[in-house]
């Protein structure tokens, strides 16, 4: 039945390759600039390293990031156009370096060599503008995430905020101004109607975006990252998108069913209102699930990602927005794009799939005692104890946050190789009839369930 | 409202459908060939780069200059230098000239040639720095023996008849066997079929004095084709091709 067993092989070889590659140099990074050198340095200063080390770990977060976003950014290219290719019954790139693992590499040095024009008649200092303005946020939009995604980790907690989705949020609608912008200062009319259209279609589409996100800040009763990460740990019950903590309940009850504890009133407390509690936990689970749907969809429509790419239709506008763009600014346009993608992933997965929580429930995973064991001597190796090189508590939520973001990649390059263009009055009736009223009604039924059940109680 | 509902499902069902579709085509064995590494095997009726074939067995031209193809052709991309030879009285070819620039590869001077000798070859890769090289002349065009073999044995053409009956009478100014009796047939009909006939006819008088150079043409078809990408660059790899 599978007759291409070895070009799925070779996928799943090149994104293990590339994810190692690119989480080993950034943790490599990280863990010199935030560990290694605060250790030597206080070590050979004593006292006077402590601004330095205030300094650096201020830093680290930052350094990480951005040695992050090119090389995922590289991957992740290679990774869509492997996976489309696979979707489309071709091969892909596969000539440049050992399967084509280098192409993107070969791809980003050949744009960064190439010539930066700028069209004549173009508002030059907006020209250079729209590029940054489009790529900044997508790093300190993401530095809040860092903490969420790492289980709350030492070095990445100094940019936790209290507002956490909210500042993200906020950072997101951002790259929306740098569009217009790029589109109005390229003085060419395709440009602009991108820009144009890039604007109307983010005014539409974030508010059924910012309303699902809402949803769930209303069900996890707090904004902070980190907060509604450690709520949904303990297994997929407990996910968000699972109804938000509404069967947390029933999860405990499982728990203490299968290791034999008393159960006592575990169910009556978090379901008070028997029949109309149970009803409730029906509609939550409905209603997040729909939720996540429209944060997807939303989502998808904020990065301008096709079936929502109409700022730069090709076949309508030349390219949209960076029509007029070439060489290091159209590269930071392309890099922005797939950051972006990945920061949206990573929302979705904080928000809705448990962060770094993985789906087995807890009192699955402690009945095996092996594993116990594995993490215990993991913990106390050479590594951990001495080097503070490996967190295994860091370790293997990140993993798990990996494992869902490129998944959730992988689901919007299917998508991609799905799904045609919208039509731009499509696209605006989709957005205003459909998804805002839906979003809302989700919203107010969240919003009354939630009293009669007791979330992540 | 249940009107509206029943719309959300079943559009939602359709995007199901189409992940599920295109999600399935992965598990699919890709339809690409890696081009250059990999030569595509080509029919023997494609019309690709023209030629002009030899006797596969003495090696003698086999163009008489009857100036068909320059007639016919509706490009007028050949051009025939030719002149009376003092001693035979034949006409006798100086220059063949195709310009493949112009030519659209619609193979009527092919049909229309009376000694087989103007064919379209397998050969598809013509590009060039310039449109003046693409101008091929009798040097360019005309195949070694080997590979004028290689096409006799492949479009199933009547091989030519032995010359001597025409070195022997040099002065009867009579063309060549095969050409008298190839002639009318290309003429009266351009199909397929007498062509096919005449092949047949001729195949037991024609190929038993020369079952050799078919038969090691036969096994090297696809190393032939894939050489055959430039047969002009290295003519003198082509036997040695064909000898293992």
């Amino acid at each position: 039945m599978i007759s291409n067993g070895n070009e799925i092989g070779k996928l799943t070889l090149l994104s293990i390759v590339w994810l190692t590659i690119v989480f080993v140099a950034v943790w490599m990074v990280t863990w010199a600039v935030g560990i290694l050198l605060p250790m030597i340095l206080s070590n050979s200063l004593g006292e006077k390293a402590l601004l330095i080390n205030e300094i650096l770990c201020f830093l680290t977060p930052v350094l990480s990031i951005l040695v992050f976003i090119p090389i995922n950014a590289m991957f992740m290219v290679l990774i869509e156009r492997r996976a489309l290719a696979l979707f489309t019954v071709r091969k892909g790139p596969n000539i440049v370096g050992p399967d084509g693992y280098l192409q993107t590499a070969a791809d980003a040095v050949k744009l960064l060599f190439k010539e930066d024009i700028t069209p004549t008649g173009a508002d030059a200092f907006m020209f250079t503008l729209a590029p940054i303005v489009f790529f900044a946020p997508s790093i300190f939009g993401a530095v809040p995430l860092l903490a969420a995604v790492t289980n709350n980790h030492g070095l990445f907690q100094v940019l936790n905020l209290p507002t956490g989705i909210f500042y993200v949020l906020a950072a997101a609608s951002i790259p929306v101004v740098a569009l217009v912008m790029a589109g109005w200062s390229s003085n060419n009319k395709y440009s602009l109607v991108g820009g144009l259209r890039s604007a109307a279609q983010a005014i539409s589409y974030e508010i059924p975006l910012v309303l699902s996100i809402i949803t769930i800040c209303v069900l996890a009763g707090t904004l902070d990252l980190v907060k509604i990460t450690q709520q949904q740990a303990g297994g997929i019950l407990n996910w968000n998108i699972l109804g938000g903590g509404a069967l947390s309940g029933i999860d405990k009850f499982l728990a203490g069913t299968v290791t034999g504890q008393p159960v006592g009133n575990i169910l009556s407390t978090c379901y008070p209102f028997s029949g109309l509690s149970y009803l409730a936990v029906g509609a939550l689970i409905i209603s997040t699930i729909i939720a996540f749907w429209l944060y997807l969809t939303g989502a998808c429509a904020e990065i301008n990602r096709i079936p929502f790419d109409l700022p730069e239709a090709e076949s309508e506008l030349v390219s949209g927005y960076n029509t007029e763009y070439s060489g290091i600014k159209f590269a930071i346009f392309f890099l922005a794009e797939f950051t972006n993608l990945f920061v949206v992933s990573s929302i979705a997965t904080v928000m809705f799939l448990g962060g770094g929580d993985n789906p087995i429930p807890v009192w699955i995973l402690d009945s095996i005692a092996p594993l116990k064991q594995a993490i215990a001597l993991l913990n106390d190796s050479f590594l951990v104890q001495t080097l503070h090189l490996v967190n295994p508590e860091t370790l293997f939520s990140t993993l798990w946050v990996i494992l869902k973001v490129y998944l959730l990649v992988f689901f919007a390059i299917l998508i991609r190789g799905t799904l045609p263009r919208f039509r731009i009055d499509q696209l605006m009736d989709f957005g205003w009839k459909r998804l805002i009223p839906l979003s809302l009604i989700v919203f107010i039924v969240v919003v009354f369930a939630r009293g009669l059940v007791i979330c992540h109680g | 409202m249940a009107n509206l509902l029943a719309r959300a499902f079943s559009g939602l069902n359709q995007v199901r459908r189409g992940l599920s579709t295109v999600f399935g085509h992965s598990f699919k064995e890709p339809i690409t060939k890696e081009y250059p590494q990999i030569v595509p095997a080509i029919t023997t009726h494609f019309r690709g780069r023209l030629a002009l074939t030899v006797n596969p067995e003495t090696g003698d031209h086999l163009c008489i200059s009857c100036r068909q193809c320059e007639r016919v052709c509706p490009d007028k991309c050949i051009e025939i230098t030719s002149a009376k030879s003092a001693e035979t009285g034949k006409l006798e070819l100086i220059d063949f000239r195709i310009d493949h620039g112009l030519c659209m590869f619609c193979g009527l001077c092919t049909e229309v040639c009376p000694t087989y000798c103007i064919i379209n070859t397998n050969d598809f890769e013509l590009s060039e720095y310039s449109r003046e090289a693409l101008i091929y002349d009798l040097k360019k065009l005309t195949l070694s023996q080997d590979e004028s073999a290689f096409y006799f044995e492949k479009k199933e053409m009547p091989l030519p008849k032995p010359k001597p009956a025409k070195a022997a009478a040099p002065a009867a100014a009579k063309p060549a066997a095969p050409a008298a009796a190839a002639a009318p047939k290309a003429e009266e009909a351009k199909a397929e079929a007498p062509k096919a006939d005449a092949a047949k006819a001729d195949a037991p008088k024609a190929d038993a004095p020369k079952e050799e150079a078919p038969k090691a043409d036969a096994a090297p078809a696809k190393e032939e084709a894939k050489s055959e990408v430039k047969p002009e660059a290295k003519p003198e790899e082509k036997p040695e091709e064909k000898k293992d």
